[in-house]
């Protein structure tokens, strides 16, 4: 079974498709010509690169060229993950960072070695391809566990000091906003799990059918890419609280006011 | 017990002190008094680490109250904070919660000792099972007192504690804190229970002098 290839022929009539939402946007004034073109375009542009990057990448399979790759993605994540933060960027960055590669670096590297039992770890098909699947599920997660921890704590700062007044370590009085923000942070994903292949065919099994493998095959792949998104998930998420702490707190135990972009708008 | 030495704290870039000295002996009862923007719950603030002063030193038993000893400071210190929303916790967890805090396990939480303080509390022994935010002001008020004596502390700060209570327990509670020797009780109000209590030393924060 091998997939029909999409001439450039053809993509010109998907793009023709977007003619839809152009005369409907000026039919009804939407002004959504422009941002949606604009978009589009982007978008070929960066596909069309990225795809003969990822040409390239898989003919190499070079491990070294891999795992810089992977860090490269990781990076650009953390970054625009961090812009939708309410914290100031230099007060997180490397934490979410450092957590959030040693938690994807984690799970990819068990899933290589003992669930798919690659010869090759550093293969560029698994581990481009489940890193990009892991970063992009779990990074929403950890930025609004982190979110959550900070502000909660902040608007709840009287409670905060009453609690350490009774005796409580700093670690003592924080963990109830911890065990709120991880839930948080789980929430939609373990959600997600619950419906899958119900409501949504995931992207992963929608490309792993349509490159040519069996739906039996992609049920496999797609539960241990969920729960790898989990996993990864909770380490991320426990990680940067835990690292982020040593900046956000005073050495009294008290959160630091400077940590928010913007402290009266928290 | 607790020494307040030159101190200068700002607020905002307002200034609240600008060397302020202030000593509260050991068995003291005393009472904090003035308007609200002068400073008086930062005086808590400062002996419990919540602020640091710009300058000058606060002393606790003797010691400067710095980054390692304000853990112990907090551990021997009962504070009493104006109505705190705790959350979602019935009465019962909640003292559930604060007794399991590493540093209290030795001390009693039992349910005699509970039952014995909501009795003199006034407090019926069915408000155990309800949640914190269902209660009333002086219900809440009473339910912090409560705890406060049950973390065994020998010194206490009370930030406005009879404010919401009727005339009876007013007395009553002022009385509690009063009568014991052995306590060290700073108190911020402004009900007459403590005002003109004979045993009550007035510190005047308007005129940063004791009131004679």
């Amino acid at each position: 079974m091998e997939t029909i290839d999409i001439s450039v022929y053809s993509l010109l009539l998907v793009f023709l498709l977007l003619a839809v939402p152009v005369i409907l946007s000026w039919v009804y004034r939407l002004g959504l010509i422009k941002p949606l073109l604009t978009s589009a375009g982007r978008m070929t542009i960066q596909l069309v690169l990225i795809g003969i990057f990822l040409k390239y990448l898989f003919l190499w399979n070079n491990a070294l060229i891999n795992f810089l790759w992977l860090v490269v993605m990781i990076l650009v994540a953390v970054f625009s993950a961090i812009r939708g933060s309410s914290m100031k960027p230099g007060k997180i960055l490397v934490p979410v960072f450092v957590s959030f590669a040693f938690a994807t670096f984690a799970v990819i590297f068990y899933v290589n070695i003992f669930v798919i039992r690659l010869d090759h770890i550093f293969d560029a098909r698994y581990l481009i391809v489940l890193g990009g699947m892991l970063l992009g599920n779990s990074l929403r997660g950890n930025i609004v566990g982190i979110d959550t921890f900070y502000k909660s704590l902040w608007k709840d700062a009287k409670k905060y000091l009453y609690v350490l007044s009774l005796g409580a370590t700093c670690h003592e009085a924080a963990r109830p906003y911890m065990k709120e923000s991880i839930r948080l942070a789980l929430k939609p994903t373990i959600a997600s799990m619950a419906t899958i292949g119900i409501v949504a065919l995931p992207g992963m099994m929608t490309g792993v059918i349509l490159g040519g493998a069996s739906p039996e095959v992609a049920i496999k792949y797609q539960i241990m890419i969920m729960i790898s998104i989990v996993v990864s998930t909770i380490i991320s998420v426990l990680l940067t609280i835990l690292m982020t702490s040593r900046a956000c707190f005073t050495k009294y135990g008290i959160l630091r006011s400077d940590i928010f972009l913007n402290k009266n708008n928290v | 017990m607790i020494k307040y030495n030159k101190i200068k704290l700002d607020f905002d870039d307002r200034a609240i002190f600008n060397d302020f000295s202030l000593e509260i002996v050991k068995g003291e009862k005393v009472v904090l008094l003035g308007k609200s923007g002068l400073g008086k719950s930062s005086l808590f603030g400062l002996i419990l680490g919540f602020i640091q002063p710009k300058s000058g030193k606060v002393l606790f038993d003797g010691a400067p109250v710095d980054e390692h000893t304000i853990w112990h400071v907090r551990q021997n210190v009962a504070f009493v904070d104006q109505d705190v929303s705790i959350g979602d916790y019935k009465v019962s967890d909640w003292f559930s919660f604060v007794a399991g805090i590493k540093s209290n396990h030795s001390l009693n939480f039992g349910e005699e000792r509970v039952n014995e303080l909501m009795d003199f509390f006034e407090l019926s022994h069915d408000l155990l099972d309800k949640d914190i935010s269902a209660l009333s002001g002086g219900e809440r008020q009473r339910v912090a007192i409560i705890v406060s004596v049950l973390l065994s502390r020998r010194v206490f700060l009370l930030d406005e504690v009879t404010s919401a209570l009727d005339k009876n327990l007013k007395k009553k509670t002022a009385d509690f804190f009063i009568g014991r020797e052995d306590w060290t009780v700073v108190s911020i109000s402004h009900d007459a229970v403590w005002l003109d209590n004979p045993n009550v030393k007035v510190f005047d924060l308007e005129k940063k002098a004791w009131k004679q």
